[in-house]
């Protein structure tokens, strides 16, 4: 260690002693000179800067310069001084001299680099109905691309009519008055775009929504598409419909949105009252009432026991039925000695620590038991020789838990999470990618196989196994599916057994992320009560900061329901979100949610039938359950990780105070 | 380097150390108070420390808790400290996947800023002729592959550049004109300089010798950091140039060496056997130039040798197993060896008297204390 710093503050008192003038303040008389001294450059051009150092009357004292970019990623510059304009904007530039001519360490100055972006090369009107009606909104699509063949579509175009007084625009929007023909100009950049189009006279007579119901209960969806007729009664097929809503809410004094409508005919309430459902187009409407009352799933919970674990933080949890017919439960720690809990949870009401296993690590992030209730994996992080990577288990006797083995190949950075499936250990490792391990024999488990995404700072945080299919967790590239054996031809999961995966060669099948790239759990489940095949994708964020023992941090985050019809067809219909709280695991049976919502607790959420809008909002949820205890790491703080439904209760793991059992009490029978 | 010294700021500089050496000799050195920054790697914390010469004692100022995830363990993992003395920088590991630095106020210890860097940055340091700040993306996952050192401006937190390196670089310190960056790359054997003005490898030397490559069947690769095989023998893991020769001195994690070469002539010129099993880790020559100090990872010790004579001084039992920093008080008076530790236990710091060689102080830390860089003397 060299650090000026250790010169600074032991030598000052010393340097007062010696004090002679030297001075190591910027020296006022120099300047640095860069040519050109406007630099203006645009995307793609390359410019070649020149610097002097200059004394104060302005002779040059030297060219030995050198040059730095602040903003890499949207100017280059080399020491020498070539600039190369990445992006448009405006960004700092950097140059800098040390030598003789000056006293202190480096003389520095910064410039101003403004790149202009490449001139339009190109707009297009790409998208405008064939046929476009009298009285009607439609939308414009248009594409603008520049001399550097960059998509520019979002920047500023003016859109235009040639006879407003036959159709306009309207934010955005083109709104129609009355038939005629019209020119559709678009511009940008200077450059501009015509679209000759016609006007039709509206030939819609009337709006018929086809078929609807007039009662439902908050949250359910109510479908009512509608149909133009003109005045023969036949459909016109090609004319917008658009469908709102209003509402006489039986409270008013409601704080929440009372409904949401879609634009493909569905309307979701959250709250009970009288809805007027409407179809509008052009001049033509037609309407229908429904009522809608509270949906009424609330049930009683119940705690059953709890498994106290104090002193440490507790992870993940798996539950099982063992060999011997009796259920055990397995937890994890976290930032603690490397250990796991084994729990007999055959009576939830005395759970009871049974044996503990532990393994070189700080932190034991997942368990998992296998199917058949033989084999159990631990992930290690923070082993002190920094292998880290997995050990398998015997928990054929859960009293009595050996280990079989530990494999670390290729798994040095920590393994974060694990599934068991088919003999076959997915360990998710490094951050980037899981590795499929053979564990047929579990004293000498073998990595037949890898999955890593190929995109730019791709990241990975889970994978969950279901029916062959493999969906991961990837933060910014979201929900991963990948055919790892799946074997299904038709119907769910999700129409495609022929992509030809196995544990050793998996197949990428389909994916989804989202804007905020906070994607941290995936679990796949396919609707008892539609069919439909729904991939929920789970956050985790902390924007508030870290919690601590004064500080019972809140996290924040939703899930996403995202359903698939084939694997290029995601579609995120719905979310359950809670305000000022962020989700961790879930699971889902027979339509029922269970989701562990960190500083929530337990949430249990009744998720039949068709989704759409925010859950939270429509009355669904079942049961809420917020652990904590005076005596916990962080007392009185929920903080719940993950839950499992097993032989009808559910079982939770809580960061900061262990394993609990709770049930709920069917006293309305009101859910579905 | 030569014409450097030269330089008005080098002549003052060696003026004051001087003056400061001939007054600490007999000043009231024993009443100062050392301060520096450690990083417990497995509790997501730094610590800022406190070490009393008087009263022989350490203790903890404060506990900073730093990354951004409760349930993810994100690794602090290496420490500097700005010319200034006004901020301290922490590398987080483990990122998505990205790590980062962190830059915080030493006057309140809160951060102020933040860069994503590469595959878990790790040691790094300011020069003092850029200014910047230069981080080894150690890259400890998965594949064996090139990995870069990040350099940013720590005014600014801007990443200036990433510079092509080897294999799992590490171990980084830079050399007392600023000049030069060394490090090493454990995977690849090699010591690397880098111009810390051009930005740019000024050149690299391998440190295995001829006869180490034929007779390397059966090493003992248990003490050595991550598990990939790729056929290392010296398995370098620290770099430290001298604070006034052209010299740099390495720590030999898979041949249980010290390795000192030579930068003038760019050779290896000696070579230091720091026993079977030791394993080398970190390393730091004092201020003073006399005494090189070595964190023995696998011994669980801490050595300190004269490197006038080449010789061990003294090995001294750590508070624990895995040790793993060095950094020596800038009057060559202490030595400060961070200890991981393993699971649950703490991690510690002990602290050695450079003069009687004795341990005279631990202090307990989070767990896994890694990173270690001295702040400041207060008398």
């Amino acid at each position: 260690m060299r650090s000026f710093i250790k010169f600074l503050t032991v030598i000052i008192p010393v340097a007062v002693l010696f004090s002679s003038g030297l001075t190591y303040a910027q020296d006022e008389k120099l300047d640095i000179i860069i040519q050109p001294d406007e630099i203006k450059v645009t995307v793609g051009d390359e410019l070649q800067l020149s610097a002097i150092l200059v004394d104060e009357n302005g002779n040059t004292l030297t060219d030995d310069i050198i040059f730095y970019s602040r903003s890499r990623n949207n100017v280059a510059i080399t020491r020498d001084g070539l600039l190369i304009a990445k992006n448009a904007g405006t960004f700092t530039g950097l140059a800098q001299y040390s030598g003789e001519y000056y006293s202190g360490r480096r003389f520095r100055k910064s410039f101003e680099i403004i790149i202009l972006p490449s001139p339009i090369e190109d707009v297009t009107i790409v998208s405008v109905p064939e046929n476009i009606y009298e009285g009607t909104t439609i939308e414009v699509g248009v594409k603008v691309t520049d001399q550097a063949g960059l998509d520019r579509s979002n920047d500023p175009v003016i859109l235009s009519t040639s006879d407003e007084s036959i159709a306009a625009f309207v934010n955005g929007k083109l709104k129609t008055f009355k038939s005629g023909k019209i020119d559709i100009k678009a511009e940008a950049g200077g450059k501009m775009a015509e679209y000759s189009t016609k006007i039709l006279k509206n030939p819609v007579q009337s709006v018929e929504i086809i078929e609807t119901v007039n009662k439902a209960r908050t949250g359910d969806v109510v479908d009512f598409q509608a149909k133009a007729l003109d005045k023969k009664g036949n459909e016109i097929t090609d004319i917008p419909i658009r469908y709102t809503f209003m509402a006489e809410p039986d409270d008013n004094l409601a704080t929440t949105v009372s409904g949401q409508v879609s634009q493909n005919g569905k309307f979701v309430a959250n709250i009970p009252g009288n809805y007027t459902l409407i179809a509008q187009a052009g001049s033509a409407i037609d309407e229908t009432n429904v009522r809608v009352d509270q949906r009424n799933v609330k049930q009683r919970l119940e705690v059953v026991g709890h498994g106290p674990v104090l002193d440490v933080h507790t992870s993940d949890l798996w539950v099982w039925e063992g060999v011997d017919g009796r259920d055990y439960a397995v937890t994890g720690t976290w930032g603690a000695n490397g250990d796991a809990y084994f729990w007999d949870v055959t009576d939830p009401s005395n759970i009871t620590l049974i044996d503990t296993v532990h393994v070189d690590a700080r932190t034991v992030n997942d368990v998992k038991i296998s199917e058949d209730g033989r084999i159990g994996v631990l992930t290690r992080e923070g082993a002190s020789n920094r292998k880290n990577g997995i050990v398998i288990l015997d928990v054929s006797n859960p009293r009595d838990v050996k280990i079989l083995s530990e494999y670390t190949n290729d798994l040095t950075g920590g393994v974060h999470n694990a599934f068991i499936y088919e003999n076959h250990v997915y360990a998710v490792n490094n951050g980037r990618k899981y590795d499929i391990i053979n564990i047929e024999d579990p004293t000498n488990p073998r990595t037949v196989s890898k999955f890593e995404l190929d995109t730019p700072g791709h990241s990975i945080h889970d994978v969950w196994i279901e029916d062959g299919i493999a969906y991961s967790s990837n933060w910014s590239d979201g929900i991963v599916a990948v055919d790892v054996g799946s074997g299904l031809v038709d119907g769910s999961p999700e129409k495609t057994g022929v992509a030809g995966g196995s544990p050793e060669n998996p197949v990428f099948l389909g994916s989804y992320s989202y804007p905020s790239g906070w994607n941290h759990a995936a679990f796949p489940f396919k609707s008892k009560s539609t069919g439909d095949f729904y991939v929920i994708a789970g956050d985790e964020a902390f924007p508030q900061g870290l919690p601590s023992r004064n500080n019972p941090v809140k996290a924040d985050g939703w899930l996403h329901f995202v359903k698939f019809d084939g694997w290029d067809s995601p579609d995120e219909v719905a979310r359950y979100q809670i305000p000022e709280a962020g989700t961790h695991n879930y699971w889902v049976i027979d339509d029922v949610l269970f989701v562990a919502y960190y500083n929530a607790g337990l949430r249990i959420v009744d998720i039949s039938g068709e989704l759409m809008g925010n859950l939270y909002n429509q009355g669904r949820e079942i049961a809420t359950f917020e652990p904590n205890h005076p005596d916990a790491l962080i007392p009185n703080s929920p903080f719940t990780w993950g839950p499992q439904p097993h032989k009808g209760h559910i079982f939770i793991s809580d960061w900061n105070s262990g394993i609990w059992a709770v049930k709920l009490v069917d006293e309305n029978s009101g859910l579905n | 380097m030569g014409d450097d010294n030269c330089h008005p700021y080098f002549l003052m500089k060696k003026i004051l150390v001087l003056s400061f050496i001939i007054l600490s000799s007999s000043s009231n050195i024993l009443a100062q108070k050392y301060f520096f920054y450690v990083a417990a790697e497995s509790d997501d914390i730094v610590e800022l420390i406190e070490f009393d010469a008087q009263k022989k004692e350490a203790h903890i100022v404060e506990s900073i808790e730093v990354g951004t995830f409760p349930a993810e363990n994100e690794g602090p993992h290496g420490m500097t400290v700005s010319q200034d003395g006004k901020h301290w920088f922490v590398t987080i590991a483990h990122g998505m996947p990205y790590g980062q630095v962190w830059k915080f106020e030493t006057s309140t210890n809160k951060v102020v800023g933040k860069t994503e860097l590469g595959l878990f940055p790790a040691s790094m340091e300011i020069s003092e002729i850029t200014g910047f700040l230069y981080i080894v993306n150690f890259n400890l996952h998965g594949e064996m592959e090139a990995s870069t050192i990040s350099v940013v401006d720590p005014e600014t937190m801007d990443l200036i550049e990433n510079i092509p390196v080897g294999i799992m670089p590490h171990g980084s310190r830079i050399s007392s004109d600023g000049n030069y960056q060394y490090h090493v790359s454990m995977m690849t054997d090699e010591l690397f300089e880098i111009d810390t003005q051009r930005l740019e490898v000024s050149r690299r030397l391998k440190l295995t010798e001829k006869d180490m490559t034929m007779n390397h069947e059966g090493h003992d690769m248990k003490n050595n950091e991550g598990m990939m095989m790729h056929n290392t023998i010296v398995k370098p893991t620290w770099a430290d140039p001298h604070p006034s020769q052209n010299m740099v001195y390495v720590a030999g994690n898979g041949s249980h060496e010290i390795l000192e070469i030579n930068t003038d002539d760019w050779k290896v010129t000696r070579r230091f056997n720091a026993g079977s099993g030791n394993a080398p880790y970190n390393l730091e020559v004092s201020s003073d130039g006399k005494l090189l100090v070595a964190s023995y990872k696998g011994g669980a010790a801490t050595g300190i040798w004269d490197l006038d004579e080449g010789k061990e001084l003294a090995k001294i039992s750590n508070s624990r197993k895995v040790s793993h920093g060095v950094s020596i008080s800038p009057d060559s008076r202490y030595a400060f060896i961070s200890i991981e530790g393993i699971g649950g236990e703490p991690g510690s710091v002990d602290v050695i008297d450079l003069r009687s060689f004795e341990m005279i102080d631990t202090i307990e830390t989070g767990k896994q204390a890694g990173g270690i860089y001295f702040w400041k003397v207060e008398s």
